[in-house]
């Protein structure tokens, strides 16, 4: 049965509008022809219980930045757009706490709490993100140190299960304990338990002051040393260390909150770090490096390594010729590799055999990567002895494999 | 039963397995005294290992078990009807201390207290730090996800758990999480944190440890009402400020403590008192003072003390944390009650909380977390009054309604327990409640880990308002 086919009762289910036909969108090689725009969460629960009746299986998708991420699809047969799920709905300036829909984009809820002098804890710089992908992908950024990672911003979350259902977990209030935190398991799982529809986020209050500096390069063992010291003091939100291959390790450093602690560890990374100030895109020059790549056929990786180990681990991976990009703060670094074509499959084996050699036990993501490296191939390493856990979850959650099917840690 | 108790023996020994009644009577009850259950057996396993056979030995019989730290919940979590308590406090070994990594991993039945202390040499600590917390363990603050008064700041359990060892209902043994932060696949840790241990018996913990406070400063203000200190509190988060604590006692509380033995010189007649401290680079606290106080001041405050020396600061705090000690004197009981409210809300909620115990004759005062609006009335009660345990329970019900109608929730760190399990309606509907207890069967399919905690029970059930389930049906003497 072709997918048009497939997707004929939905359309007439859902109605003019739901369902659009388009292009082939590629996912690491498997082309989707259509896109569900659900206009609410009603209308999205009712897409999910239908998909489930007909055998459909669906992708959901934001601002489309981080669908690249994850196992090559074992079915798409559609993609779900969560734009329509857009908007702020509350905001609450004397709290410190906001609502918004999935498909709210992550520029324009920033813009909003901004003028309100609260900050929104998202770090991610692409401007087409949204909030929902934000989430399932538990995306982060150099100053995911200060602002938390996503999972500790969640306050509440709205979520249409796989099977249908509109629930709700958390609550808007930013201490909580009642029941389970559903919030946690759905935050990073990449859409393959529910779909975000909404959350209740924490803000945070905009700094007094904020510093930008970088540090000249230096050899890879002091650069660490220093970097970690660095990402240790107070008012550091931001660390990053970057390194291309053969070359030094350059630091770029952010500092926010009171005048008095910036001005403390201005100080303190101007003699320890030889630091000075840095152009004002330095950050975002680093935000767009750790979500790029060189050109197609490069695999990136996201490691985490432990502090103790960061000199160790950046040292190796230089060796062995990978562009690095690490958060010392964040016990996170992100290893580049080119390989020669886009077949390359030695060479491949060759960096994944890289990464996983420093990176600690089940800490290890390939977010990037040619099609044909994919194939047949986890991205995710995980400690096997969770999978049945995990794929109990999965079944329960999602027996009909519905939402993002193979594409999640073990081919779930 | 007498196959199950041998079998148990043989795991723990003689010695480490309870069974007299007069031995169990202790195991009753968890902080919150008004439940109370009977368990068949107490065990005291030593390692994972002795934790597997125990609950291996109990699956075999059918039997339930209940993991309990240090018995300081306050929401019936460690209630054990009929079941057998797996009790930690012979795993309290720290097995390891990274400084350079800045993790500990520890065992379950470590007193939350004893972390901070040993690897303050480092200048490091434990940030959860619960009022329990020269007691209660971090096997129970994982299952509670614990907080305390200066989690406004540095955040609760969940944010402090790395990595878990778990023992499955089914006895097998996991680890989940990485001391790095990352993992792949689904955060099990986030899930198992807070669950009240319904998924599984914590073995170990490695938990995040963080820099002591380079200074410290703690203010003390006072103020004619409640209404003033909270707004005070809301024009210190107004400004961007995060303290370390922000902490409100009312004059009921207020009057309790000053004649008691934790009297810390209060004024009898101040409406309230608001306790901030203030951590951080030490060049920064002193503008932060200057802030505080004038914010304080423009809210209404009559005087703000700030501590001169650490004596002084314990004063202070001695009229925040001896506040459950000193209700004591009022009644041989008390209820702490657990809340959150939106921070604005904090002042009308609380008038009507006055005003619901005031309705039922009942005893209550508040202490609170005002940073975060989490609530905590209590009321100081006699358990052997039938009469006064129905209001005090009645008066508990409508200030969770109340709460949850503010846009609240009804717990923020005691957990739901036995004790609210049946209040989760107010806050949740058939399919959120259905979407957890899918968690829960993938963990234990036979509900056979501390059942009955956190869900409501029968699945489904048609009573929406749990006033129609009858206070008077729990399990208390």
């Amino acid at each position: 049965m072709s997918a048009e086919q497939m997707l004929a009762p939905l359309a007439e289910t859902l109605g003019p509008g739901a369902l659009e036909h388009h292009d082939p969108v590629s996912v690491d090689g498997v082309s989707v022809r259509a896109t569900l725009h659900p206009r609410d969460g009603r209308a999205l629960a009712q897409m999910l219980a239908e998909m489930g009746r007909h055998g459909i299986a669906g992708l959901p998708r934001g601002g489309g930045t981080r669908l690249g991420i994850g196992n090559r699809p074992a079915r798409a047969d559609v993609l779900i757009s969560t734009r329509k799920l857009r908007g702020v709905d509350t905001f609450e300036p004397a709290e410190g706490v906001c609502h918004a829909g999935a498909g709210t984009p992550l520029a324009e809820l920033r813009d909003i709490v901004r003028a309100q002098r609260w900050e929104l804890p998202f770090d991610v710089a692409d401007a087409a993100a949204t909030l929902g992908g934000a989430l399932a992908s538990a995306a982060v950024g150099p100053r995911t140190q200060g602002y938390g990672l996503p999972r500790d911003v969640v306050l509440g979350l709205e979520v249409v299960l796989a099977t249908g259902e509109r629930t709700r977990c958390g609550g808007r209030v930013v201490k909580n304990v009642t029941g389970y935190d559903l919030g946690k398991l759905y935050t990073g799982c990449f859409g393959t338990l529910g779909v975000i529809e909404g959350a209740w986020l924490r803000l945070r209050p905009a700094p007094e002051r904020v510093a930008l500096l970088e540090a000249p390069g230096a050899e890879i063992a002091p650069a660490c040393e220093g970097g970690l010291e660095a990402a240790r003091r107070s008012s550091v939100r931001a660390c990053a260390l970057l390194c291309d291959a053969g070359a030094a390790l350059r630091c770029v450093v952010e500092l926010a909150g009171d005048a008095a602690s910036v001005e403390r560890d201005v100080h303190w990374l101007s003699d320890r770090l030889r630091a000075v100030p840095a152009p004002a895109d330095a950050l975002l020059r680093v935000q767009r490096r750790q979500c790029g790549t060189q050109g197609p056929h490069e695999l990136r990786f996201r490691l985490g390594v432990l502090p103790a180990q960061l000199s160790a681990a950046t040292q190796q991976l230089a060796a062995e010729g990978a562009r690095i990009l690490a958060y010392p703060g964040l016990n996170l670094v992100y290893a580049h590799f080119a390989l020669a074509e886009a077949d390359d499959l030695e060479g491949a084996a060759r960096a994944f055999r890289s990464a996983a050699a420093v990176a600690s036990p089940g800490a290890l993501l390939c977010e990037a990567a040619p099609e044909a490296v994919k194939r047949g191939r986890d991205v995710f390493s995980g400690d096997p002895a969770l999978l049945p856990l995990m794929r109990a979850l999965k079944q329960r959650f999602d027996p009909a494999a519905v939402l993002n099917p193979g594409r999640f840690a073990g081919g779930i | 039963m007498d196959g199950l108790v041998r079998e148990l023996r043989n795991v723990v020994g003689e010695a480490g397995c309870l069974v007299r009644p007069e031995e169990l009577a202790v195991y009753q009850c968890d902080g919150l005294t008004c439940h109370r259950a009977d368990p068949v057996a107490v065990v005291f396993p030593r390692s994972r290992v002795e934790v597997q056979r125990v609950i291996r030995a109990c699956r075999a019989a059918g039997t339930p078990f209940v993991p309990r730290g240090a018995g300081t919940g306050l929401s019936g979590g460690a209630l054990a009807e009929g079941a057998v308590v797996i009790e930690c406090s012979r795993m309290k070994r720290i097995l390891e201390i990274d400084t350079a990594n800045r993790t500990a991993r520890v065992e379950p039945g470590i007193p939350n207290a004893e972390v901070s202390k040993a690897v303050a040499p480092h200048g490091l600590h434990y940030a959860p730090d619960p009022s329990s917390q020269l007691v209660c363990t971090i096997g129970g603050n994982v299952a509670e996800n614990s907080g305390g008064p200066h989690t406004l700041k540095y955040g609760t359990t969940t944010n402090h758990v790395l990595a878990l060892e778990l023992v499955l209902p089914d006895g097998e043994c996991v680890e989940l999480g990485s001391p790095t932060g990352w993992a792949s696949g689904y955060d099990l840790v986030g899930a198992v944190v807070g669950s009240e241990g319904t998924l599984g018996v914590v073995t170990a913990a490695t938990v995040r440890l963080v820099p002591l406070p380079e200074g410290v400063e703690t203010l003390l203000g006072i103020f004619p009402d409640v209404v003033s200190a909270c707004r005070a509190v809301g024009g210190i988060i107004e400004a961007g400020m995060v303290p370390a604590a922000l902490e409100i006692v009312d004059q009921r509380t207020i009057a309790a403590v000053e004649a008691s033995v934790y009297a810390a010189g209060l004024p009898t007649d101040a409406g309230a008192v608001l306790l901030v401290e203030l951590d951080g680079a030490a060049v920064a606290l002193a503008a932060q003072v200057e802030r505080v106080r004038a914010i304080a001041a423009g809210a209404g405050a009559t005087a703000v003390e700030v501590a001169r020396d650490e004596a002084e600061r314990q004063r202070f705090w001695r009229a925040r944390k001896g506040a459950f000690g000193a209700m004591g004197r009022l009644a041989p009981d008390l209820y702490v009650h657990d809340a959150v409210v939106p921070r604005s809300r904090l002042p009308e909620v609380l008038e009507r909380i006055c005003a619901i115990g005031d309705r039922y004759g009942l005893k209550l005062s508040n202490v609170f977390h005002a940073g975060d609006g989490n609530l905590h009335p209590n009321i100081s009660f006699d358990r052997r009054d039938p009469d006064e345990l129905r209001r005090v329970f009645a008066a508990g019900a409508e200030i969770l309604e109340l709460c949850v109608a503010a846009g609240g929730v009804i717990t923020g760190e005691h957990g739901i327990g036995n004790e609210k399990r049946d209040f989760m309606r107010l806050v949740f509907g058939d399919d959120d409640l259905d979407a957890m207890h899918r968690l829960r069967d993938v963990f234990d399919p036979d509900h056979l880990c501390n059942p009955g905690k956190v869900l409501p029970t029968p699945r489904f059930c048609v009573e929406a308002n749990p006033k129609a389930r009858g206070y008077d049906r729990v399990g208390f003497e």
